[in-house]
C-alpha cells in the first residue's frame, strides 16, 4: 500500500526527526561516563522480554486458549500479571526502606486485596453473562424475556 | 533433509490477533502514554537542570505546575507497563520473521525495532525501579534514563514513519487493512483491548492516588502516600541521611550575602513580618502532597541585602552529603511572593525531617530544589 501523496513528506520528516532524535540519544549514551554498563543493560532488556517475558505470556496464552470463558480469564490475567508486575519491586527491593516515609504501604497484603477484587470482578463479568444467556424456564419467570434476570 | 530443515526453522505463530489491526489500536495508546511520558520529562529535566539562558525565565506559575507534569510521567510510565507488553505481544511473531533479513532496508528497520524495544523496556523499568529507590544498575539514573528517552522518542517516529501505510490501512474498524482480516477476530480483538484497558486502569487507580490526592484512599500499590510522613507529610531525605543532626543546628544562623551582607538568628528570622503559602512538595520519584507553609518572603531577605530587582539567588545546605546541598533559583522564583524561606509546615515548627530551622518553599519546582537546613543565602 503506497502512501498516499499529500502525506509523503511528513512521513520522511516524522522519520528523518526519529533519526536525529536517536543520534541525540546514542551520543548521549555513547558520552556516558559508563556507557558499556548501559549498553550491556540496554540487552539485557531486550533478551528479558524477547528470551523470557514474551515466551511465558504466550505460554499462558497457549493453556488458556481452550477455556470457554477465554477473554474473560484472559482479561484477568491481563489485569493481574500487570498488576503483579508493577508491585514487584516494592516486594523484591532488598535491604530496607530508604526512610520511614518511603514504601510505607502493606503491600503483599494489598497485592492480594486487589487480585481478589479482579477476581472477583471477572466472576461477576461470568456470572452476569451466564444469566443473560440462560434461556427462559416458564412464561411466568422470563415475562420479560432474557433481561428478566438481571437485577 | 527437510525435516532437519524443517527443525531448524524459527518458531511459527497460530494465534489470533497478532495482527496489525491489533498493534495499531494499541500502538495508538501507547503512543499517547510515551509522548506525555517524554515531554513532561524534559520538563522535569529542565526544571531540575536548566541551560543557562533558561535559569531566568522558569515560570513560578502555575504553583501545581511541577506537581502535574511529575505526577503525569510516573503515571504515564506505569500505564505504559501493559501497553508496551501488549504490543509487543501482539508483534512478536515478526520476531521470528524468516528469512531474518531481506534486504538493507528490512535490515535497518528490524534494527531500529530492536532499539526501539530495547530502549522502551529498559527506560520503562529503570523507571519502576528509582520510584522506589532502588539502583541495581553500575551507572547513574538521571543522565542515563535521559539520555535512553532520546532514544526511545526517535525510534517511536522512526517507526511510525516506516509503519505508515500499515498504521493508515488498520486505523480504523472499517479502514481496507482491518476489512481484509478474519472477520471473526474482531470480537476477540475487542475483548482484548477492554482487557489491556483495564489493566491501564487499575494500575493507574491503585498508584495515582500518590499524586492525586483525591484518590488517595485507593493508593495501595504506590511507592509513597500523601498523608505518611513526618508531620503528615512523606520526605525523600531524612536529617539523619543528610548528616544533619541536634548539635550541627545548635548554634544556627542564618547568612544572608549580598551588597549588605547580614545574619539572623532563629528568633529575629521569627520576629521578621511572616507570610503563609499553601504549595505542594512534589518530588521527581511522582507523589505529592500539598502543605500550609508559613515563613519569611525569600524577596524581603534579598531586598534587605540590598539585591536588585533582576538578582537571582544561591542557598546553600547545612547538609554534608547530597547532590542538591547548594541549589540555584532564577529571578523569577526568587522575587516571588509564595517563595519563602519556610519555618512552620502547617502551623506546626518544622520538624528535624523537613528541614529545622528554616528550609525553601517555592511554586512550580522540584522537590530536590526545596532546600532544607538552609544556612545561607547568597545574591547573585
Amino acid at each position: 500500500m503506497p502512501p498516499r501523496g499529500g502525506a509523503a513528506p511528513l512521513r520522511y520528516v516524522t522519520g528523518a526527526l526519529g533519526v536525529v532524535m536517536m543520534a541525540v540519544g546514542a551520543a548521549l549514551v555513547l558520552s556516558n561516563r559508563d556507557a558499556p554498563g548501559v549498553l550491556v543493560w540496554l540487552g539485557g532488556a531486550l533478551v528479558l522480554h524477547d528470551a523470557v517475558l514474551a515466551p511465558l505470556v504466550l505460554g499462558v496464552g497457549l493453556l488458556v486458549a481452550g477455556l470457554p470463558a477465554r477473554g474473560v480469564v484472559r482479561g484477568a490475567l491481563v489485569v493481574g500479571g500487570s498488576l503483579v508486575l508493577v508491585t514487584l519491586p516494592l516486594l523484591l527491593r532488598p535491604g530496607a526502606p530508604p526512610n520511614p516515609s518511603a514504601l510505607p504501604l502493606p503491600y503483599a497484603r494489598n497485592l492480594v486485596i486487589v487480585l481478589g477484587a479482579v477476581a472477583g470482578a471477572a466472576c461477576l463479568v461470568l456470572l452476569v453473562r451466564w444469566l443473560r444467556r440462560r434461556p427462559r424456564y416458564t412464561e411466568d419467570d422470563g415475562r420479560r424475556g432474557r433481561q428478566a434476570p438481571r437485577r | 533433509m527437510d525435516g532437519m530443515r524443517q527443525r531448524l526453522r524459527p518458531p511459527s505463530f497460530s494465534g489470533r490477533l497478532h495482527d496489525a489491526r491489533t498493534a495499531t489500536v494499541i500502538g495508538r495508546w501507547l503512543g499517547a502514554a510515551i509522548a506525555v511520558c517524554f515531554l513532561t520529562g524534559l520538563v522535569s529535566h529542565w526544571l531540575q537542570h536548566p541551560p543557562r539562558w533558561l535559569v531566568n525565565e522558569l515560570p513560578p506559575r502555575p504553583v501545581w505546575g511541577y506537581r502535574l507534569t511529575q505526577g503525569l510521567h510516573v503515571a504515564s510510565g506505569l500505564a505504559a507497563i501493559p501497553l508496551l507488553l501488549a504490543k509487543l505481544w501482539a508483534v512478536y511473531p515478526r520476531l521470528w520473521v524468516w528469512p531474518a533479513v531481506r534486504s538493507v532496508g528490512h535490515g535497518l528497520e528490524r534494527l531500529s525495532v530492536g532499539v526501539l524495544v530495547a530502549a522502551a523496556v529498559f527506560q520503562l523499568f529503570t523507571g519502576l525501579l528509582n520510584i522506589v529507590e532502588w539502583y541495581p544498575w553500575p551507572f547513574s539514573f538521571v543522565p542515563v534514563h535521559f539520555a535512553v528517552a532520546w532514544l526511545v522518542a526517535g525510534a517511536v517516529l522512526l517507526h511510525l514513519a516506516v509503519k505508515a501505510p500499515q498504521i493508515r490501512g488498520h486505523w480504523g474498524r472499517r479502514s481496507p487493512g482491518t476489512l481484509a482480516l478474519p472477520p471473526e477476530d474482531a470480537p476477540d480483538r475487542r475483548s482484548l483491548f477492554v482487557a489491556v484497558g483495564a489493566a491501564v486502569a487499575a494500575v493507574t487507580l491503585t498508584t495515582v492516588g500518590q499524586a492525586f490526592t483525591p484518590l488517595r484512599r485507593l493508593d495501595l500499590l504506590a511507592p509513597r502516600h500523601p498523608g505518611i510522613g513526618p508531620q503528615g507529610l512523606p520526605v525523600n531525605r531524612t536529617a539523619a541521611a543528610a548528616g544533619v543532626t541536634a548539635a550541627t543546628v545548635r548554634n544556627w544562623r542564618l547568612e544572608v550575602r549580598g551588597p549588605r551582607r547580614y545574619t539572623l538568628t532563629l528568633d529575629e528570622l521569627r520576629s521578621l513580618p511572616q507570610a503563609e503559602a499553601v504549595l505542594p512538595i512534589a518530588c521527581v520519584e511522582g507523589w505529592s502532597a500539598s502543605a500550609r507553609w508559613g515563613g519569611v518572603r525569600v524577596r524581603d531577605l534579598m531586598e534587605r541585602a540590598g539585591a536588585s530587582r533582576d538578582a537571582g539567588l544561591r542557598v546553600v545546605s547545612m547538609e554534608v552529603r547530597g547532590a542538591y546541598r547548594v541549589m540555584e533559583m532564577g529571578r523569577e522564583y526568587a522575587h516571588d511572593p509564595l517563595t519563602l524561606l519556610a519555618l512552620t509546615l502547617n502551623g506546626e515548627v518544622l520538624s528535624a525531617d523537613h528541614g529545622f530551622p528554616a528550609r525553601i518553599i517555592a511554586p512550580n519546582r522540584p522537590g530536590v530544589l526545596q532546600t532544607k537546613w538552609v544556612t545561607r543565602l547568597e545574591v547573585m
